[in-house]
């Protein structure tokens, strides 16, 4: 009986196709679902250091128990749905919000391959979930999935300000899709393939990290990353000065939960696939060998991958507390006129570099970075936009304090 | 009318090459959330743990829940002349006047609830008040699970009254005769001019 | 007409009034407490005195007289020239109104006149800003000097505007001033209250704070009240008023009358200034209820005009009406009367019209002044009545009609009602009994009610608005001032949704429509406005 099960459990490690499902429940259960709300205590926390507070500090020793009250808050709270509302759409659009987020999370190669010592040699299981051809294009599809949360949200709550918030994160996230892509493009080109498991290795086997080679591509990366994300300052369709909370103002208890925990889910893929493209996922120089394909390896690669992770969480939440959001207008003009063109200046540069075999080099990658970003402040030095970005010119007026004389006399 | 030698018109400043990048600006924003972040000494200085710690009020005259004083002899001091009422901006104060039942006053209230949620503590009923009969007292931790228990009655002002008066003196001594006050010190007498002159 | 020159200001007045009078209608506003238009003059109070400018006995020159004069008294003569922008006219003012506060004990905290009291306004706009006065003040109690009517006789400026009135305007006499000099207080005679039919009104006329209502007494402070134009429905006389009413708990705090030069001048008598307290009444009806045996159920305003339609359409199926029959009360506005003969007419064109009960009790009142209370105790008998003769066609009186009723000459009525206090007879009530379909609409339950198919509640004149034809054939528009009672749909609006008209009931809406037929309804009477400032 027990040897049957242990056979079992051995069938059910070195197979491919239960293995991914068994590393699709662990990230997904475990880091993910917890992760979320442990990037709500830690942005907490963060903005109340950043703020000179102490943050929650009430539940649990240093209010690490925040989250569990929180979520159990956010459970037992009425799930009220307002009368006014689409229905279906209204309780879909929370989840499709969520779901969408951890869809990309099945082609991040975690930690290269494990071989059991059970398992034929030279035989391994990947701890990827799955292994597209198509790999992070994929992660593009489903990203751009994500806007339907939002957009279905705010039409389906019926009320303005929802609506307004919905139609800007429609506008912000299909604009923000084509740098983002463009940026991934001129990756591609220097890498030779989608599969992010191949990319991976390449910069594991070479001990240069991409980010080297192409660091505008990376900027450009991390700012659709957070505008994909709706994550300040591209907080848009939820700002609260202007559209009290935008697209999920009429959610709540659980249902609203949905919006932050796909917030922070989107955040989180959004690291894997930087850390993955950029920063050679799990590896590290000297700790982490390529080769190593037992058990442990795969634990200290899963853990450098996390790390790597949480640091670009921790890059996102800074971002957040320190750099004003956008005003629309400027935000179309980032995404518009600096990203798309500096995107194809690159796609055009690292298309020259493959045609003429140097993409592989680093000062050929560094001298096409060079151009692309000297052509764009040549640009625009030479524009004559107004640094406000508005259309018209619209000077600020003042009237002067105690101006001498007094206005004209009453009729 | 606003003329145009009174407009003074303000030029945004041009930014430099450097500033038009953005991206060195946001470093140096990163600099001053960071230098806040770790700066764990001013930190434990500023916060105040509320319940349990509480700050001392820097003002005397902090504006926080109302109190009805009682006059020397434990009456209420009000004679329910809606002046509270009548200048509230948020109308909070709801005064229902009657028949006063001692001799030497006319009129008192039969009822007079503020709703301390409505309120917004601009302290203008303390101004408007005749006989300084209503006073915001300096507390501000007051609680309540329901709406209408942030009503506060009659009974309930007064009660904040005798809390308070030990911490916190009424103003002014109760004017209960009206009768009387034509004889306090007036020394300035009549001005020469009429007004309009 | 003559003209005259006040303040160097030219102007043409009507003859035979005083120069306050003259100065008053010219807008300006002259401080006065004993001058009331309605009242003899007495020229008491010394506050409206003025410079006049007179011959020199000796040069026969123009000079400004060395002495003030009362303007109150003084009539106008052409080409006469006074001033009241003078520092001996201010110095006046100014010590006269430190005079009248020397014993006044300010309390205008728990004043019910605060706000309207000429005493403030004059204090702030003529008086001194500090008294002298150091000794300990005159305090007088307050004194119960009748049924309605308190009097704090330290708020008191001798003004005897109200002795006055109950001498002149009343014809009783029933206040008097007693004692002299610093002691002088109004009071009424021993066991003799002021209790005449119009004694309110000396509350109106008091400037100051000295008598008060007891009705009114601590209700709300006045500058807390809305006021709406209105008519009394008291009597056929039509007095017009004020109905002064809270905005917040939308309740009628008090009447006043209102200046009418046709009607009732600057008075109104007690019967109509308390007769307000059935608006508020709990008992009034409050929901439309359909009475059928075995299936009563309540009623919603929007199935009514499809119900009423039917089931009069089909009694009137077969005789085109001559046995239906529609009540018109005389409490009904005109308009409101209008539109329901109109729908009835269309509905069954052999309706017969009824002019409602008329309620009549004792004797018309003169009084010396000319103000009479009608013992006619509905303010609108001519108003229906003149539209029972314009819609021709059958028509009876309400005697006729019960009798008819009882002779059952009719299987459908409609009857208004709309009295304050119960109204049926017995005979009505056996007579209406026989009636198959009998619809009630009235502001409470009565034998009518309980006998009627379905049973339509009533709004008070105060939630509604239109106009009453008065003793005199005066039309008088009244205003809507409060809201009806909840559950309650006004019967102008009512009955212009049965007549088919769309949209708001406005009253002048639907006058205008009246005046192709009635053309007096076209513009109803406006009094004369007062002078600000004038009483």
């Amino acid at each position: 009986m027990i040897e049957a099960l242990m056979d079992f459990g051995r069938w059910f490690l070195a197979n491919q196709f239960t293995f991914s499902i068994l590393m699709a429940a662990i990230v997904l259960l475990g880091p993910l679902i917890n992760g979320c709300a442990i990037c709500i205590l830690a942005e907490r926390k963060l903005s109340g250091y950043i703020q000179d507070r102490k943050g929650p500090n009430r539940v649990g020793p240093w209010g690490l128990l925040q989250p569990l009250a929180d979520g159990i808050k956010f459970i037992l709270k009425e799930d009220y749905t307002p009368g006014h509302v689409d229905r279906p759409t209204f309780i879909l659009a929370p989840a499709i919000a969520f779901i969408t987020a951890l869809l990309g999370f099945v082609i991040v190669p975690w930690a290269g391959e494990i071989h059991w010592p059970w398992m034929e040699p030279g035989q391994t299981v990947s701890t990827q979930a799955a292994s597209l051809d198509v790999g992070f294009l994929y992660v593009l599809a489903v990203g751009s999935l994500a806007v339907y949360g939002v957009v279905l949200a705010g039409w389906s709550s019926n009320n303005k300000y929802a609506f307004y918030g919905g139609m800007r994160a429609t506008a912000q996230m299909l604009s923000y899709e084509v740098p983002l892509g463009l940026a991934l493009l001129a990756m591609l080109l220097i890498g030779g393939s989608l599969r992010l498991e191949v990319l991976v290795a390449e910069q594991a086997s070479t001990g240069l990290w991409w980010v080297a080679f192409q660091p505008i591509a990376f900027i450009m990366v991390l700012i659709a990353s957070l505008a994909e994300a709706n994550r300040a300052p591209f907080d848009l369709a939820e700002c609260e000065q202007e559209l009290i909370a935008g697209f999920h103002v009429e959610y709540g208890s659980m249902k609203f939960a949905m919006f932050p925990l796909g917030e922070y889910a989107h955040m989180m893929t959004s690291a894997a696939i930087m850390t993955a493209v950029f920063f050679g996922g799990w590896h590290v120089w000297g700790l982490t060998d390529p080769a190593d394909t037992t058990l442990f390896g795969a634990l200290l690669k899963f853990t450098v991958f996390w790390a790597k992770i949480a640091a670009f969480i921790g890059l996102f939440m800074l971002i957040r507390w320190t750099v004003p959001r956008f005003r629309y207008d400027q935000l179309m003009r980032v995404a518009w006129k600096s990203m798309v063109p500096m995107g194809l200046g690159l796609v055009i540069g690292n298309g020259l570099l493959v045609y003429m075999g140097w993409h592989k080099l680093l000062a050929a990658n560094l001298a096409v970075n060079a151009a692309v970003f000297v052509l764009a402040v040549i640009v625009s030095a030479m524009a004559k936009a107004p640094v406000t970005g508005r259309q018209v010119y619209m000077p600020a007026v003042q009237v002067a304090p105690g101006g001498g004389r007094s206005a004209a006399p009453r009729a | 009318m606003i003329r145009d030698e009174d407009l003074l018109i303000l030029h945004p400043p041009e930014l430099t090459a450097v500033e038009r990048l953005y991206l060195p600006q946001i470093l140096s924003g990163f600099r001053t959330t960071l230098r806040h972040m770790f700066n764990i000494k001013r930190r434990n200085r500023v916060v105040v743990q509320y319940p349990e710690q509480k700050r001392e009020l820097r003002v005397s005259n902090y504006r926080g829940v109302h109190r009805l004083n009682k006059d020397p002899d434990g009456r209420i001091a009000c004679v329910a002349c809606f002046m509270c009422s009548t200048a509230c901006p948020a109308h909070c104060i709801h005064i229902e006047a009657g028949e006063s039942p001692w001799p030497d006053r006319e009129k008192y209230p039969v009822k007079f609830d503020i709703d301390e949620l409505r309120c917004i503590y601009c302290g203008m009923c303390e101004e408007a008040c005749p006989c300084d009969a209503i006073e915001l007292t300096p507390h501000y931790d007051i609680v309540g699970r329901t709406r209408e228990e942030m009503i506060f009655d009659k009974e309930k002002l007064l009660d904040v009254f005798d809390r308070t008066k030990d911490a916190k003196p009424r103003k002014n001594p109760a004017v209960t005769d009206y009768g009387l006050t034509g004889g306090q010190d007036r020394s300035a007498g009549l001005p020469t001019a009429h007004p309009k002159l | 007409m003559p003209s005259i020159i006040i303040d160097g200001r030219t102007i043409q007045c009507r003859e035979g009034i005083p120069v306050l009078r003259a100065a008053l209608e010219a807008g300006m506003d002259i401080p006065h407490y004993c001058y009331h238009p309605g009242l003899s003059i007495v020229a008491s109070c010394r506050l409206c005195l003025m410079e006049m400018k007179a011959p020199d006995p000796k040069t026969r020159e123009p000079v400004w007289s060395p002495k003030l004069i009362p303007s109150c008294q003084t009539p106008v003569k052409d080409g006469m020239e006074v001033r009241f922008n003078s520092e001996g006219v201010w110095n006046n003012q100014q010590h006269v109104m430190e005079y009248y506060l020397l014993n006044h004990p300010l309390d205008c905290p728990v004043c019910d006149k605060a706000g309207e009291c000429h005493l403030q306004d004059y204090t702030e706009d003529y008086g001194p800003a500090t008294s002298r006065m150091v000794e300990e003040k005159h305090k007088n109690p307050k004194k119960d000097i009748g049924p309605n009517t308190l009097l704090y006789a330290d708020r008191c400026v001798m003004c005897t505007r109200c002795v006055r009135f109950t001498r002149e305007v009343s014809g009783d006499a029933q206040l008097a001033v007693v004692d002299r000099g610093n002691r002088a207080e109004i009071d009424v005679f021993p066991g003799e209250p002021l209790d005449n039919p119009l004694q309110g009104n000396v509350v109106d006329l008091c400037p100051v704070g000295a008598l008060l209502d007891k009705g009114f007494l601590f209700k709300q402070r006045v500058w807390e009240l809305r006021s709406r134009d209105s008519v009394c429905p008291g009597c056929a006389r039509g007095c017009t008023t004020h109905i002064d009413y809270s905005e917040t708990s939308g309740q009628i705090k008090r009447i006043r009358p209102r200046f009418n030069e046709k009607v009732n001048h600057w008075w109104m008598c007690d019967e109509g200034r308390f007769g307000w307290t059935h608006v508020h009444n709990r008992q009034r009806l409050s929901q439309p209820r359909l009475r059928d045996p075995g299936a009563e159920r309540q009623l919603r305003w929007e199935e009514l005009p499809a119900l009423l339609t039917q089931r009069f359409g089909a009694a009137a199926k077969a005789d085109r009406g001559t046995g239906t029959a529609v009540v018109l009360s005389p409490h009904l506005a005109c308009e409101e009367a209008w539109l329901l003969a109109k729908f009835m007419r269309k509905i069954a064109p052999q309706a017969t019209l009824v002019g409602g009960y008329l309620p009549v009790t004792g004797q018309d009142q003169k009084f010396p002044a000319g103000f009479v209370i009608l013992s006619e105790k509905a303010p609108n008998r001519r108003g229906i009545e003149r539209i029972i003769t314009a819609a021709g066609g059958p028509q009876m009186r309400w005697d006729e009609f019960i009798s008819a009723a009882g002779a059952g000459r009719f299987s459908a009525a409609y009857v208004t009602g709309g009295y304050p206090a119960s109204w049926v007879s017995a005979s009505a009530a056996a007579a209406l009994a026989r009636v198959g379909l009998l619809v009630m609409h009235d502001l409470f339950t009565s034998a009518l009610t309980d006998a009627a198919a379905i049973v339509l509640p009533a709004s008070t004149w105060a939630e509604r608005e239109g106009c009453f034809v008065n003793v005199d054939g005066l039309v008088q528009a009244f205003e809507r001032a409060i809201p009806p009672l909840e559950g309650v749909k006004t019967e102008g609006q009512f009955f212009a949704e049965l007549a088919g008209e769309s949209g708001l009931y406005r009253a002048r809406k639907i006058r205008e429509k009246m005046s192709a037929q009635l053309a007096e309804f076209g513009s109803p009477f406006v009094p004369a406005k007062e002078p600000a400032h004038a009483h």
